[in-house]
């Protein structure tokens, strides 16, 4: 009897600490998530105006998600269709490039050192007003791509409506290099994990470093590939230069609010496809 | 000559040794482990080389931009190395930034954000890898929403909310969110936290708490002194990341002088700008733009160059991620 009431004390003493713990974070995120986001969405539907005395309400229903899905294609579509196009295109390229850079960067050869420092410089840089200018200062091109006239090929080759992002995408590949930082280390700490002794087994089993890459690598990097999805898709969604993100703005609280909570079921519709996809594949790969 | 011609034939053809030659040099250039040859470690320094050179490039531009003078600047032979050094592109750019003043408003707000984060991510992420609390799932779900929710979402009731509090126009709204392991990316620093001290080994708590410490003990006596890795890198990410932040400053900040860096240079951008449509295009206005950048960056330059060695170790020892 004492012992079992003792149990349930020590029980309710951890969950006591770990509310302790836990409770700022939770203010927090009622104070500062929760309470504005549920605000947005009653401002959505609303005709919000500031005056010198409060704020008043007018409630409009849906009049304003109508008018940004159905009646003016200029606050969304036009922005966000190019966009959600360069988005599927450059979310592979950056995946794919800083897996290859983290996994080079990995090898022990002469001047790693300077090799890391030098790469983990876009995690500090790109963020923010430095990367807008050096996108105005057009070092976003590649010389050789003008050289070779890659932008020709892709518009005879490809459909006009995807030429034109696959074009904007070589042209600023270079800004696709500056958003790989984070993606890049991650990469390399997620390389750690995968124990030494895999690859000095696969080793003595005669593997080449191209079937270690194949069956051991990649396989260990999925969770972090899955990761790196989910970051950049997150990066590059909530970018401030991001021209949907620059619509939502005070001179219109409702309109933004509803703009705000339209491209919120996007990123989280976006995010869903990948889960979905990544789901489906991993299983694929693990029933072969 | 017929003797030699011979013995040169023979060596030519014999077998084993060319077999050996053969091994040797196949060894050389391609390595007897594909990664370990000549071929592809040249290879690897074509790409890694080119690549940091892409990095390097816009650094080097502004560098050497900022510093060229008006005979300089018109010289079309000179592309990357100015005959001379000019440094009143800078002197004008301190000037037109309000250096001093903005300096010290981005470093307080970033340095106590980042302070405050690291503090309040721990604690948040010590709590979600290590201790119970009722509905761990649920709010553990709302934390990864955190993550992937845009800011834009809620930034318009932030902004009444702070209205309301008085606070628009001063740093409150940037550094009090950062209490309470909130502000820019918190979310992704509580996470690197959970991932952190779910690596860590079990025994140590338990060793600390058979001897009697408290929760509390336990994680500022114990967790927190061997995390020093997880602490570097986010601390930082959080410094860099609100040093450079525009977003949240010209939404909270708009209407007035003391403003952050970040904001000091759009303003800069801005006017130099407008300066171009009322005079016509100056050849000053990159080098001063490019020095502006420069001094902004510089800060965070230092720091990472400080810092850069037990970033890059603690990056790959805080496990990020499981």
């Amino acid at each position: 009897m004492i012992k079992g009431r003792f149990r349930l004390n020590a029980v309710t003493q951890r969950k006591l600490e770990g509310s302790l713990f836990i409770a700022p974070w939770i203010f927090g995120f009622i104070a500062f998530i929760a309470f504005p986001l549920a605000y947005s969405l009653y401002m959505s539907f609303q005709r919000v105006k500031i005056t010198a005395s409060g704020i008043e309400y007018t409630p409009v229903g849906f009049q304003y998600y109508r008018e940004i899905l159905l009646a003016d294609g200029g606050l969304l579509y036009n922005d966000l269709i190019p966009f959600l196009r360069q988005a599927v295109i450059m979310i592979p390229v950056i995946v794919v490039f800083s897996l290859l850079i983290a996994i080079l960067l990995n090898q022990k050869f002469w001047g790693r050192g300077w090799f890391r420092a030098i790469f983990f410089l876009p995690v500090i840089f790109s963020t923010g007003q430095i990367i807008q200018e050096f996108i105005t200062q057009g070092e976003g091109t590649l010389s050789f791509v003008e050289q070779f006239a890659i932008a020709e090929y892709a518009r005879e080759y490809l459909p006009d409506s995807w030429a034109t992002p696959v074009i904007n995408v070589i042209n600023s590949f270079v800004l696709v290099l500056w958003y790989s930082g984070v993606q890049i280390l991650i990469f390399l700490a997620g390389r750690q994990t995968i124990p030494l002794s895999v690859y000095e087994a696969a080793r003595i089993d005669g593997a080449d470093p191209w079937e270690t890459f194949w069956k051991i690598t990649l396989p260990g990097l999925t969770p972090f590939i899955l990761l790196n999805l989910i970051y950049t898709v997150v990066d590059l969604f909530t970018f401030p230069s991001n021209p949907i993100i620059a619509k939502v703005n005070t001179q219109n609280y409702g309109l933004s609010s509803a703009l705000a909570w339209i491209y919120l079921m996007i990123v989280l519709l976006f995010l869903g496809i990948i889960f979905y996809f990544f789901a489906r594949v991993n299983r694929a790969s693990h029933q072969r | 000559m017929e003797k030699v011609l011979n013995r040169f034939k023979n060596v030519r053809f014999d077998a084993p040794r060319r077999q050996r030659w053969l091994v040797t040099s196949r060894n050389v250039l391609l390595g007897k482990e594909a990664d370990k040859g000549l071929i592809f470690r040249l290879f690897m320094y074509l790409i890694l080389i080119d690549t940091a050179f892409i990095y390097v490039k816009p650094i080097l531009y502004m560098l050497t931009t900022m510093v060229k003078d008006a005979a300089n600047l018109l010289d079309p032979a000179v592309i990357w190395v100015p005959r001379s050094l000019f440094f009143g592109h800078l002197e004008d750019a301190l000037r037109l930034l309000q250096y001093g003043q903005a300096f010290t408003i981005s470093m307080t707000v970033s340095l106590s954000v980042a302070v405050l984060q690291v503090i309040s991510c721990a604690i948040a992420g010590y709590a979600f890898a290590r201790l119970d609390f009722p509905l761990k799932k649920f709010w553990f779900i709302c934390l990864i929403f955190t993550f992937i929710m845009p800011p834009q979402a809620t930034i318009l009731p932030m902004i009444i909310m702070f209205k309301e509090f008085g606070w628009i126009n001063t740093y409150w709204p940037l550094i009090i969110p950062a209490i309470f392991g909130h502000g820019l990316k918190g979310a992704l620093f509580v996470i690197i936290f959970r991932q952190f001290f779910s690596t860590l080994p079990k025994e140590l708590e338990e060793a600390a708490k058979i001897d009697g410490a408290s929760v509390f003990r336990v994680f500022f006596r114990v967790m927190l002194p061997i995390s020093s890795s997880a602490i570097i890198v986010v601390f930082l990410f959080s410094f860099v990341w609100n040093w450079n932040d525009f977003y949240y400053p010209s939404m909270f900040m708009f209407g007035t002088k003391e403003v952050p860096l970040s904001i000091s240079l759009s303003r800069l951008a801005a006017s130099l700008a407008a300066e171009a449509e009322q005079a016509g295009p100056s050849i000053f206005a990159e080098p001063i733009k490019m020095a502006a950048s420069f001094l902004i960056i510089l800060p965070p330059l230092i720091v990472y160059a400080f810092t850069q060695r037990w970033f890059v170790e603690g990056v790959e020892r805080t496990g990020l991620v499981e």
